[in-house]
């Protein structure tokens, strides 16, 4: 087993040579950094297309690199061949071979290495059942639902033992249900086997109950790289902040004004003042205008006797264990989450109160977090 | 009641379908009826009469029939060998790669079925004289070309389309070189339709007349243009003519056969997605 090293990685895919079009195509992964130790699960988090699965497909080795090295243990892989950087992939599309029953879909590897049979059965037989596909190993692909396809994918990626697994948002074709259930196996399995693993996806909510460490990634470039507590409450920029939790951070422009000592977010169209912490005080000034950032679990509903500006509902979902309810402020949706049991209908005035100390602070422009 | 109504239903699909069996074959009972006619009988019997085997002996042992059919299926093998051999690359090529004028490139190879053959055949015969390629295998096996490979390439195409990238991949983590995953990996995958196109081409190019009767001569005649001799100038044998399409339907009836199942499956395209 070994860790993972990405140093200064690159990716441009070629524009095919045109030559009329001499503008070079963007760069997919742009200077991209990254350690994974020994045994640690990283998720790779983002949009579509923000190059994850590339950094995913360069580490396989299935992509070429363009610039950078990647290292799997100590050994530099950039120009070894798939089969020799020991690794397993786990495809999102499954990737099994029609023709050949499970069993021998996981034995492929191990045959194609030329392994013994008499190994091979007893390595199939000691997987089979950690992925709960014993009792599928007869059958044939096409027989399978999706769940099943996806744990033999997985039995299959991990049968080699690999030093280090990839996988490629294996739960994205799964419905809700299949994908609640895979991803607690997932977690169990890691735990079981301690590999270091890169998982891509491009769901938050895998990359938090998953991962040890998330890297986010937009437009090729890695955002912040942390544990899910980190990217969580301590968001590096606005794209981080409104990625990671669901639903997103409140992201709202603000002008500040100063009020006797203290200072206050106002928002254009709305007379909803939030007090602006403390720490804040030696950045901001009478007039700053930047972003606020708030989540929704921190901001409330006051009771009868609150302080709280009213407001008042324009949305409310009912989801059960949790109720959302949105609050025009000026022409933003502010949203809160409460456990509060009242069926609020749109029109209700409810009395706002934000926890002020949870509070972000973004650059309009860049979108940096601006930290006290 | 449900099931009387059933029944009747029943009995009148087969009836229809009988009735367009018997239409559908009847061409060819009658040429089989023909084929053992005398030609004194040839005019003036219709089902009764005395079978002989005369024709089948005068075209089988006293013609060189036998020979055109060995002209024929090296002639229409070869065409499909080198179709498969050459199209199946280039099927998985404009399958898989992005490369300039990709699309043009496929259009123009199915654009070679698009004019009639008659088209094209006389400034082909002027060609194939010039380059002494007319009356040889080589030559009417390069023809072929026109006629089996864009069939291949487009339905191989498809086949290749509908797998997955990602078995590739797949197949390459797992210690496969390329080669190995074209002939291991994806050649299985592709066989159903590379079967049927492969089958389906041969007749194409068994059944082709035009090609052979301009650009085969003396030495090479498919069995196609041989048939025509037994069409006399001042006597036509209308019972050896009749043995002898009989026979040259054979090896395609046979192939069919064999295949059958290849054959559904495999021209009903991506329906059957694994």
């Amino acid at each position: 087993m070994a860790g993972l090293r990405i140093e200064h990685l690159y990716k441009r895919y070629e524009n095919d040579g045109k030559k009329k079009n001499a503008v070079k195509n963007d760069y997919a992964v742009k200077d991209l950094n990254l350690v994974a130790d020994q045994g640690e699960f990283i998720a790779l988090l983002g949009p579509s297309g923000c190059g994850k699965t590339t950094t995913l497909r360069m580490t396989a080795g299935l992509e070429d690199i363009t610039k950078g090295e990647i290292y799997i243990g100590d050994t530099l892989v950039n120009n070894l061949h798939p089969k020799d950087r020991h690794i397993g992939l786990a495809f999102e599309d499954y990737a099994m071979y029609p023709p050949l029953t499970v069993y021998d879909n996981i034995a492929f590897n191990l045959k194609a290495k030329g392994v013994d049979k008499a190994e091979i059965d007893k390595r199939v037989r000691e997987i089979a059942p950690l992925m709960q596909c014993d009792d599928l190993l007869d059958k044939m692909p096409v027989k399978l639902s999706g769940g099943q396809k996806q744990r033999v994918n997985i039995a299959r990626a991990i049968i080699r033992r690999p030093e280090l697994l990839l996988m490629d948002e294996p739960l994205s074709h799964l419905d809700g249900k299949a994908r609640q259930a895979m991803r607690t196996e997932i977690k169990r399995l890691i735990n079981d086997i301690k590999c270091t693993t890169i998982y891509v996806t491009h769901d938050q909510l895998e990359a938090m109950s998953l991962a040890d460490k998330i890297a986010i990634i937009n437009f090729g470039v890695l955002q912040q790289y942390g544990t899910p507590a980190e990217v969580y409450d301590d968001p590096v920029n606005e794209f981080v902040a409104s990625f990671i939790g669901e639903p997103p951070m409140n992201i709202i422009e603000t002008t500040i004004i100063g009020e006797g000592d203290h200072f206050l977010f106002t928002f254009a169209n709305s007379n909803l003042k939030i007090a602006v912490p403390e720490r804040y005080n030696n950045v901001v000034s009478n007039g700053f205008k930047c972003k606020m950032g708030v989540r929704p679990m921190d901001v409330l509903i006051g009771g009868a006797d609150s302080k709280g500006t009213p407001e008042e509902v324009a949305t409310f979902e009912n989801l059960g264990d949790e109720r959302r309810i949105g609050i025009h402020v000026g022409s933003s949706l502010l949203m809160l989450i409460t456990d509060d049991e009242t069926r609020y209908k749109a029109g209700d005035i409810i009395k706002l109160e934000v926890r002020g100390e949870k509070t972000h602070l973004f650059d309009i422009e860049t979108g940096n977090r601006i930290r006290a | 009641m449900n099931t009387a109504s059933n029944r009747l239903s029943r009995v009148i699909q087969n009836g229809l379908l009988a009735i367009y069996a018997i239409f559908a074959l009847f061409p060819l009972i009658w040429m089989i009826i023909l084929s053992f006619k005398s030609d004194a009988q040839m005019y003036n019997t219709t089902f009764i009469f005395t079978p002989t085997l005369a024709n089948y002996k005068a075209v089988l042992f006293e013609s060189d029939y036998l020979t055109y059919m060995l002209d024929s299926l090296i002639v229409s093998g070869g065409a499909v060998v080198v179709s498969v051999v050459a199209g199946v690359p280039a099927a998985y090529a404009l399958a898989r790669y992005n490369f300039k004028k990709k699309e043009d490139i496929a259009f123009q190879i199915l654009s070679f079925k698009f004019a009639p053959e008659i088209l094209v055949v006389l400034p082909l015969f002027m060609i194939y004289q010039k380059l002494h390629i007319y009356d040889t295998y080589f030559g009417l096996i390069w023809v072929y070309q026109l006629i089996s490979m864009p069939l291949l390439i487009w339905v191989v195409r498809g086949y290749f389309e509908d797998i997955s990238v990602e078995i590739e991949y797949a197949a390459q983590v797992d210690g496969y070189n390329w080669y190995q995953i074209f002939f291991k990996n994806l050649i299985p995958l592709i066989k159903p339709g590379l079967v049927s196109a492969a089958l389906l081409a041969f007749i194409f190019a068994w059944n082709s007349f035009t090609f052979p009767l301009m650009l085969g001569g003396t030495n090479i005649q498919p069995i196609t243009v041989a048939i025509t001799k037994f069409l006399g100038t001042d006597s036509a044998h209308y019972g050896q003519l009749a043995v002898a399409s009989a026979i040259s339907a054979l090896p395609a009836i046979i192939f069919a056969l064999c295949i059958q199942k290849h054959l559904v499956r495999g021209l009903s395209f991506g329906a059957v997605k694994g």
